[in-house]
């Protein structure tokens, strides 16, 4: 993922990269900037911006701000699916999520499942990306298999993966339970939350995979050469080079599956588990489709939904805040 | 690198291997069931070994949903959304890490708001946006009554309302779809590596932003635009509730559409087979993307990383 | 040139006067029958369609019934929606207090259509009847019945299964310790149906108060006072002793009867073309089972209704009204009937497929009739009218479950679902005052 850098920047020996010749002098503005996300040398045309970035604005504007705010006003009405009458409660629907114990189950529900699949993801990605970048042959093969995931509908892959690990007739259930272990995920609450991680990985691997693939391989190979003439080994390159050219990426994964696991994995939650047993894989964002789709209940769904983002949003400027200040953009 | 690591290299084989593996165990499943007939398919448990009905489920998937024009319909909007997506980001990213204008952040940050709500939960006001797209129009309308004004001054009745409806269209099955930020958010990441060198240098050559633009940044960015456009178009050919909602036509139905009315609801018999081979029908164009766009992703990156 | 002028005129007027052929109204139905179900629906299309010219009946396909209730929601409030729309019953209150519907009793009569509204079989009437009139018009009705492997029964030295739960708790046990098969029974996945509703309406007792919500507003749950709270105490045994087995996700409970592996199911009679298709070995149904002091009353429904939606033009309701007509008639009843496996909502179909010896072929489609046509049926066996039931029963659901497994002791989880229960009704209310 990153652009081609200067070969000296390899110290030799002591495993560090260190910045090319003497230390730039940067004004105090352009390191702060280069922290807010803007480049130090910029261009002058204001006007140029604003039509850049007008596209995507119309576009979201008619498509995402205005519908999200009318579906998130709704937070604060009672109102009857049909639109026909709308009572302003203000605060009651938040006040009532408040009071709900199974809201907060549902709260630490997602916090386990998030970190759980986060770990699971980039640990699984890493390893396949470092494999995959080392071998010469059979690379595309490799590839293509850990791509494929990606290309299955979230509603099928869960009905698979429900079926494979289903005690009754699954496949794998059947060789866990002749390994001893007792597997159910309708009857165990750890169960059904194993599951759920494994199948949202699963999907999300690929994901990761090619990015850190990516990444790996715009390492340039003037650095890595120089390491290798200095005696350091491919797991020695690998955590000392590569991983910290990685950062920009790892950064990226972290909140993308961060986002995936709060938002995205609605789909597959209803398939291999429907948010039980009682609840126990009901996670904020099943809990919002569940109570906005199923039970019409538009009001504590839209109050869910402000929450969640509020959460989302909140997590993410810490991350933006205090991982990329850690981020190496420029070598 | 000319170096000897063995052991590495069969650990490493050793892992992919396992990782293929643990990847293929359920689409092998679905490949299996999908050749299978009614009542093999309803034995508990399944058989590991596939059938031979292979051919015959699929003839049978695709007769029975029209495949023929609902692939057609999930191409054009695939394609449509990746290429709708891709340019939006990279002119609002470039805009957002190479200019210096008041509300920069805030445009960054309202662009990033984006990614907290899927449409999923949005759902109900999009359709309504998409059925009629001049809905804000008419609000500031009504708001004003301008109406009211044109007829002061011109005396006639006139009808400044528009109804503008992208149902059962295609730009309606697109354009609610671009509206998120996935691809600025990368682009956004990828240009911030890119060396101020190489702006500095256009910049005292004397070049203006957008040559800049598409002379060194896009070349540069080529291998993270082929994995965003491998990831876009698999997330959008795998799209369910938003083309649910906005059509209502059989021809402008998407091929996950119809996979999906072919699950058997609770009251009817299982056809789990077709509907299996169904899926390997729905699955193939995106491996097939993958598959090519990998080694022009490969080239992107051997060619940029130089 | 006067000439020219002339006949132009006479032609314009000529064209005027004869009057085009009327292209036929199109008419969407909207609806959540998918799988083999969804070529039966285009088969009905496809006979209202031949038998007339005037209207075309187009039938889509919007998904689940969730699927079918949230795309009717979004295309009314854009005014893009159909006239007819297909609902689960469970539905009845939220299309009720919409304001978006016409009563089909009334569609029908201002399309000056006869149709003997007593004829539909009491349970159907009951749920879709308000202030004497249809509101719905009823389309795909089932009722649970009991399914069983009469090979394993044999096995297990039993003619077939008890009529009393006790009796029919010996009957499985014994199968399972005689290691006739490792299921004796499967959970079905909508057992707040059969286990929870129909059971409370077949022993007489009351699920909720104000007649099982019938009465109107101020309705509360009951259903964990009573003999129901025996019943799930029976159903954890059977559990927790490995009797019954939960199906989970990726699989149909129903599949699990059908592969031979569970020797019954409690399933909808709706089941029996999965059965017939794919059973291979000897099957049968009977009657649910009742507790020993049981007044047996009559099952309810399950299924779904057609809706008709306001905000069309005449002629569509003309033609949204002969469609209901034609779905009416016995013959296309009958038809469905056979087809599907739903039950004949009309005394008069019913008896057609009587006399047609149908029955007499297929004596097991035949429970279901007589299961929702039993006795007279009381306050507690009339159906439910609670409000955001769907939602009700999430959290419901939720609760027994974790006194199913365990989690906490049965009373409690009762007490627990019906506190839940009470808040979605408390809502529902406050949301619709007035409506109903």
């Amino acid at each position: 993922m990153q652009a081609s850098t200067d070969a000296s920047a390899w110290d030799g020996g002591a495993g560090r990269l260190r910045p090319t010749g003497p230390p730039r002098a940067l004004p105090a503005s352009s390191a702060e900037s280069e922290q807010r996300g803007l480049k130090r040398s910029t261009f002058e045309n204001r006007a140029l911006a604003y039509l850049l970035l007008a596209p995507q604005m119309i576009v979201l504007l008619f498509f995402f701000f205005i519908p999200s705010f009318r579906a998130l006003i709704q937070a604060f009405q009672l109102s009857d699916p049909f639109g026909g009458s709308t009572q302003w409660v203000g605060l009651d629907n938040l006040a009532a999520l408040w009071r709900s114990a199974p809201y907060w189950a549902a709260v630490r529900a997602t916090i386990v499942f998030t970190l759980a699949l986060s770990v699971a993801t980039l640990g699984v990605a890493l390893l396949l990306a470092f494999a995959a970048h080392h071998v010469l042959r059979g690379q595309t093969l490799y590839k293509t298999f850990i791509l494929v995931p990606y290309a299955v509908a979230p509603a099928i892959a869960g009905i698979v993966w429900a079926f494979l690990f289903n005690p009754a007739v699954g496949p794998i259930a059947h060789l866990l339970h002749s390994a001893g272990i007792a597997w159910d995920p309708n009857r165990f609450p750890g169960h059904a939350m194993t599951l759920v991680v494994l199948a949202s990985a699963w999907k999300q691997v690929s994901y990761n995979f090619l990015f850190l693939l990516a990444g790996l391989l715009a390492v340039p190979r003037s650095i890595l050469e120089a390491a290798a003439v200095d005696g350091a080994g491919p797991i020695r390159r690998f955590v000392s080079i590569s991983l910290s050219m990685l950062t920009p990426t790892l950064f990226f994964l972290v909140v993308i599956n961060f986002v995936y696991g709060f938002f995205d994995t609605f789909a597959v939650i209803d398939a291999t588990t429907r948010g039980g047993p009682a609840g126990a894989t009901t996670t904020m964002v099943y809990k919002v489709y569940q109570d906005g789709f199923v039970s019409l209940d538009l009001g504590s769904s839209a109050a869910q939904s402000i929450v969640l983002m509020v959460l989302a949003l909140a997590l993410t400027f810490v991350q933006f805040r205090f991982l990329e200040a850690r981020v190496r953009y420029a070598v | 690198m000319v170096e000897r690591t063995p052991v590495l290299d069969a650990f490493a084989h050793l892992i992919l291997i396992a990782g293929a593996a643990l990847v293929c165990i359920p689409i092998y499943f679905v490949f299996v069931t999908g050749t299978l007939t009614q009542q093999q398919v309803l034995q508990v448990p399944m058989p590991w070994v596939p059938g031979d009905q292979f051919m015959a489920n699929v003839a049978t998937a695709w007769q029975k949903a029209d495949f023929g024009r609902l692939f057609l319909n999930s191409l054009v909007v695939s394609a449509g959304i990746v290429v709708g997506k891709i340019a939006l980001s990279l002119l609002a990213a470039f805009a957002v890490t190479y200019f210096r204008f008041p509300f920069r952040m805030t445009a960054f940050w309202l662009i990033f708001v984006s990614l907290m709500l899927p449409i999923e939960v949005r759902i109900v006001p999009t359709y309504e946006a998409a059925a009629n797209a001049a809905l804000p129009w008419n609000a500031i309308v009504d708001a004003l009554d301008l109406q009211g004004l044109a007829r002061t001054i011109t005396g006639r009745e006139l009808t400044l309302t528009l109804d503008w409806s992208l149902v059962n269209t295609y730009s309606g099955l697109i354009l609610p779809l671009i509206a998120s930020a996935t691809a600025t958010f990368l682009f956004r990441q990828f240009f911030l590596t890119v060396p101020d060198e190489l702006s500095d240098a256009a910049r005292v050559d004397g070049a203006r932003p957008m040559q800049f633009f598409w002379l060194i940044l896009l070349p540069l960015s080529r291998s993270n635009i082929v994995a965003m456009a491998i990831i876009l178009f698999l997330w959008s050919w795998n799209q369910y509730l938003w083309p649910l909602l906005v059509t209502t036509e059989k021809s402008m139905s998407t091929a996950v559409i119809g996979l999906r009315h072919l699950m058997p609801s609770a009251d009817a018999a299982p056809s789990w087979h077709v509907l299996m081979s169904a899926t390997l029908l729905t699955l193939a164009p995106p491996v097939v993307v993958v598959v090519v766009a990998q080694r022009w992703f490969i080239k992107g990156l051997i060619d940029s990383g130089k | 040139m006067l000439n020219l002028f002339r006949s132009c005129f006479f032609a314009a007027l000529a064209l005027l006067l004869i009057q085009p052929a009327q292209a036929a109204t199109t008419i969407e139905l909207w609806h959540a029958m998918s799988g083999a179900l969804n070529e039966r629906v285009d088969e009905l299309a496809d006979k209202f369609n031949k038998s007339q010219s005037e209207y075309v009946l187009k039938p889509v396909l919007k998904g689940g019934y969730d699927d079918v209730v949230n795309s009717m929601i979004a295309a009314y409030r854009a005014r893009q929606h159909p006239p007819i729309v297909q609902v689960n019953e469970r539905g009845f209150l939220t299309m009720l207090s919409s304001g978006a519907i016409l009563p089909a009793t009334e569609l029908m009569e201002k399309a000056g259509h006869k149709i003997n509204w007593s004829d539909f079989i009491a349970p159907v009437a009951t749920y879709f009847t308000k202030d004497g009139m249809m509101m719905a018009m009823p389309f795909n009705s089932s009722t649970p019945i009991l399914f069983y492997n009469a090979d394993h029964f044999k096995a297990a030295g039993f003619d077939k299964p008890a009529s009393t739960w006790p009796e029919l708790e010996a009957q499985l046990y014994a199968i399972s310790k005689k290691g006739v098969s490792k299921c004796a029974m499967v959970f079905p996945a909508d057992w707040e149906w059969s286990f929870l509703e129909n059971y409370s309406a077949i022993e007489d007792v009351p699920y909720a108060t104000k007649r099982n919500g019938f009465d109107g507003v101020g309705a509360e749950y009951v259903f964990n006072k009573g003999r129901l709270v025996g019943h799930m105490e029976r159903v954890k045994r059977f559990l927790d002793d490995g009797i019954l087995e939960l199906a989970g996700q990726g699989i149909n409970p129903g599949q699990l009867f059908i592969a031979g592996r569970c020797s019954t199911v409690v399933n909808s009679t709706a089941a029996h073309a999965a059965v017939e298709a794919g059973a291979k070995f000897n099957w049968n149904a009977t009657f649910l089972p009742t507790e020993k002091d049981s007044p047996a009353k009559n099952s309810t429904i399950g299924g779904a209704a057609l809706w008709t939606l306001k905000g069309h033009k005449d002629e569509v309701y003309k033609g949204v009204a002969a469609f209901y007509n034609f779905l009416g008639n016995v013959e296309t009843q009958v038809w469905w009937h056979k087809a599907t496996g739903y039950v004949p909502v009309t005394q008069a179909a019913y008896e057609a497929a009587k006399a047609q010896g149908y029955y007499k072929d297929k004596p097991t489609r035949e429970i279901a009739v007589v299961q929702l046509a039993r006795g007279t049926p009381s306050d507690n066996s009339k159906g439910f009218r609670l409000g955001n039931s769907a939602q009700a029963n999430i959290a419901i659901k939720e609760e027994i479950q974790a006194g199913l497994l365990g989690q906490k002791p049965m009373q409690k989880a009762m007490d627990d679902a019906v506190g839940r229960g009470n808040e979605v009704l408390r809502q529902f209310e406050k949301v619709n005052a007035g409506k109903y």
